[in-house]
């Protein structure tokens, strides 16, 4: 008899949550480690008093202002550094330098210049989306391909035209998947931040939860952040779809989801 | 010659520039210079906390962690890859937990890790490894796919055993996906252990960066930024150098600085 792969592609998943529950519930596992039906259990409590919905809505809002701001900037200045020589020798050695610094690690000089609040997070969450960002841009400006350009400009389409139903057209699907690493890199550093410090956030709710010794409720802020940056990564493939209709058939992009 | 230098001098003149301003900003009293320390401030903690072992200690605490991580998650990961490619059972079974657990920010079940591994070394190191894993499966398991079946059979129809044809044709084939894939996790490891470091432990350059910045002491943040950003590139430079040797055939074109 032969499984179906769809039927194939949950058993892993189900019996490790089956195991996990079964385990929490014979005692076989820490209690750092609750079953599922626990987390559930705490999930639907803080659910309940609106205590998650307010931690959520503060993490989602530092997260959407901060990757709105470095994806915006790093868009623009990789698309102008693809452009113009000038801007890209000056932002490449800075850029190459600075790619593989972690962006938390300036988390001290971002709480001295923007103070604890809502800004410094939201500042060190643009900045960590800024380099993905300029690198896809810069990269998709770059090769953007030349013929493209001529033709719309033989024809005498006006520089504006040409910029924004050509070239931007045809640097889309690289711009996307800069965004998309630019939207992961949000969310780690966003954690990151809210762990180390900051008033109010699922990263709060979650060390509340540690603090208490509540390990379900610690796991039910873990599972709303988990779901939260999935749900963000969808919604952006989503959008992403609409707006390269029909320019995404049959490559490798089509593959990885 | 003239001209070679001059377009290095085109290339490069944006961080010496911006080191100039700096500088200049701070000499003159506009910029607080808690903020900003000055370059020769630095500089001066830079030799300082070298010599006297602090910074030598932190940094190969976090790169050995970074990788031990980075290590495993390459073993164990590219040989995944390669089966996930080559078995429909496998590939049935694991792959919704690859592709829809890949943009599933992992940081949150760091304090998990905290309590399964201990605060020390090994659950930053598993951390790691889960953070790294994730980019070399798939992008070596594309790479696995990708290999066009006619050379496969084309190996098989010259009468070569399975192991031959492993050795010599698909892994060769596979084998820039899988540079792909690890470069993208180098990078990875050092910040994924980096970040654990501050959020908690007694040493690495996390730590240093930390408790640094709770003391105000903002020369040793830029100092400690400075090793890792040296380390990161070198480290890079390093995969690229041993991408280009090992894969001669296919060398890419290291495209300015980036």
């Amino acid at each position: 008899m032969r499984i179906p792969p769809s039927v194939q592609h949950w058993i892993v998943p189900v019996t490790l949550l089956v195991a996990w529950e079964i385990g929490g519930d014979m005692a076989w596992l820490p209690r750092y480690l609750p079953p599922p039906s626990q987390i559930l259990a705490a999930l639907d409590e803080v659910a309940a008093d609106g205590e998650l919905a307010q931690a959520a809505a503060i993490s989602l809002y530092r997260v959407t202002f901060g990757f709105a701001v470095g994806t915006g900037a790093g868009t623009l200045v990789g698309l102008a550094a693809g452009l113009m020589p000038a801007v890209r020798h000056f932002f490449d050695p800075l850029v190459s330098f600075l790619y593989a610094v972690p962006k938390i690690a300036f988390l001290p000089i971002f709480l001295l210049l923007f103070g604890l609040g809502q800004e410094s997070k939201i500042a060190i969450t643009a900045f960590s989306c800024f380099f993905p960002v300029f690198i896809a841009s810069r990269h998709a400006a770059l090769s953007v391909g030349k013929q493209l350009v001529w033709a719309a400009r033989n024809m005498g389409a006006p520089r504006a035209t040409i910029l924004f139903r050509v070239f931007i057209p045809a640097a889309a699907p690289q711009l996307f998947s800069g965004a998309r690493i630019g939207l992961a890199n949000a969310f780690v550093v966003l954690f990151a931040a809210e762990l180390i410090g900051a008033r109010g956030g699922l990263g709060v709710l979650i060390s509340e939860g540690e603090d208490a010794a509540r390990f379900d409720l610690m796991f039910a802020g873990i599972m709303a952040f988990a779901l939260l940056g999935f749900a963000a990564d969808r919604i952006l493939m989503i959008v992403r779809r609409h707006v390269l209709r029909g320019q995404v058939i049959g490559t490798v992009e089509q593959m990885v989801r | 010659m003239m001209i070679r230098v001059l377009r290095n001098v085109e290339r490069y003149y944006s961080i010496p520039l911006l080191l100039l301003v700096w500088q200049a900003a701070v000499g003159s009293g506009l910029v607080e210079s808690r903020l900003l320390p000055s370059l020769i401030r630095i500089s001066s903690v830079l030799v300082t906390d070298t010599v006297n072992g602090l910074l030598p200690y932190h940094t190969a605490i976090t790169l050995g962690r970074a990788a031990i991580g980075f290590m495993f998650a390459a073993i164990a990961g590219v040989p995944f890859a390669a089966a996930m490619a080559r078995s429909e059972i496998i590939r049935n079974l694991f792959e919704p937990i690859f592709f829809f657990g890949y943009p599933v920010p992992k940081i949150a079940f760091f304090p998990v890790f905290t309590y399964i591994f201990g605060i020390g070394s090994p659950s930053k190191i598993a951390f790691a490894f889960l953070e790294c894993v994730y980019p070399i499966v798939v992008t070596a398991y594309l790479g696995f796919r990708a290999i066009p079946q006619s050379l496969i059979w084309a190996g098989e129809n010259m009468g070569a055993p399975n192991s031959t044809i492993i050795r010599r044709i698909v892994l060769p084939a596979a084998m820039p996906g899988i540079f792909t894939g690890l470069r993208i996790a180098l990078p990875v490891a050092i910040i994924v252990i980096v970040l654990t470091e501050m959020i908690g432990d007694s040493k690495g350059l996390g730590y240093y960066i930390a408790v640094s910045g709770t003391r105000f002491q903002y020369a040793n943040v830029y100092a400690a930024i400075l090793v890792i950003g040296t380390c990161g590139f070198i480290l890079d430079r390093a995969l690229l150098l041993l991408r280009d040797k090992s894969i001669y055939w296919q060398r890419e074109e290291t495209a300015a600085g980036l």
